[in-house]
């Protein structure tokens, strides 16, 4: 077994009126050097929706806290360095 | 010592401790644990995600000795212990609405975690402007 997995999981179909509803999870396992001891990070992926002519639409899960907080952190860090080139000058 | 002792010493009890431990710790990576219960009211299907960070660690040990102070009587002893600690972290991600009219994935945006994060970066924002001033305004070093 590998020391950092990664795998999509699909779960039970749900049926909501014309709609097939198969949801999804990406898991990131990490097994520490430890024998006893590990990692495990679930989180949605997707949301597989079949209509009954048969098209099949995968809809993303975002995390938006995510993104807006990596955003600003990395926005915080550009400004630090900006104001760090502007003060050399 | 009893016979059932014997059977199972407390190594063993913790390393079974351990084993439904380590199950119950897997069970984080099934589907279910982030896609929540659907929720129906009316047409409509709400199913809330969350995502679930969790971690553990767990140890035993065992160990014995013999007592070489009285040569005459020597006195044997062991011992065993184990322990073990882990977190579970859980966050609401997004919510999944299906309804006659389509599904559609509506995110869930914490406030408070975005107010946080916000604050961080200003605060190394003003940090790196307060020492670059303070530089700039520093008395010149004496030259000896």
């Amino acid at each position: 077994m590998q020391n950092i997995e990664r795998e999509i999981r699909t779960g039970d179909t749900l049926q909501v009126g014309d709609y097939q509803i198969t949801p999804q999870s990406q898991v990131l396992s990490v097994r520490l050097p430890w024998k006893y001891s590990g990692l495990i990070w679930n989180r949605p992926k997707a949301v597989l929706v079949r209509t009954t002519d048969g098209r099949e639409t995968s809809l993303p899960v975002r995390d938006v806290t995510r993104i807006i907080i990596w955003s600003m952190l990395a926005g915080g860090l550009a400004g630090m360095i900006l104001i760090g080139l502007m003060g050399r000058k | 010592m009893t016979d059932e002792m014997k059977e199972n010493p407390p190594v063993e009890a913790g390393l079974e401790m351990y084993q439904d431990t380590m199950e119950e710790f897997l069970a984080a990576a099934d589907v279910r644990v982030v896609y929540g219960e659907p929720i129906q009211h009316d047409d409509t299907m709400i199913i809330p995600t969350a995502e679930v960070l969790c971690g553990m660690g767990f140890g035993v040990g065992s160990g014995s000795g013999t007592s070489t102070d009285n040569p005459e009587k020597p006195a044997q002893g062991s011992g065993s212990g184990g322990g073990g600690g882990g977190r579970i972290l859980s966050r609401p991600v997004a919510v999944i609405v299906a309804s006659p009219e389509g599904v559609r994935v509506e995110p869930v945006v914490d406030i408070t975690k975005i107010g946080l994060a916000a604050l961080t970066a200003l605060g190394f924002m003003v940090g790196m402007m307060f020492r670059m001033s303070n530089r700039h305004h520093a008395l010149p070093s004496v030259e000896e």
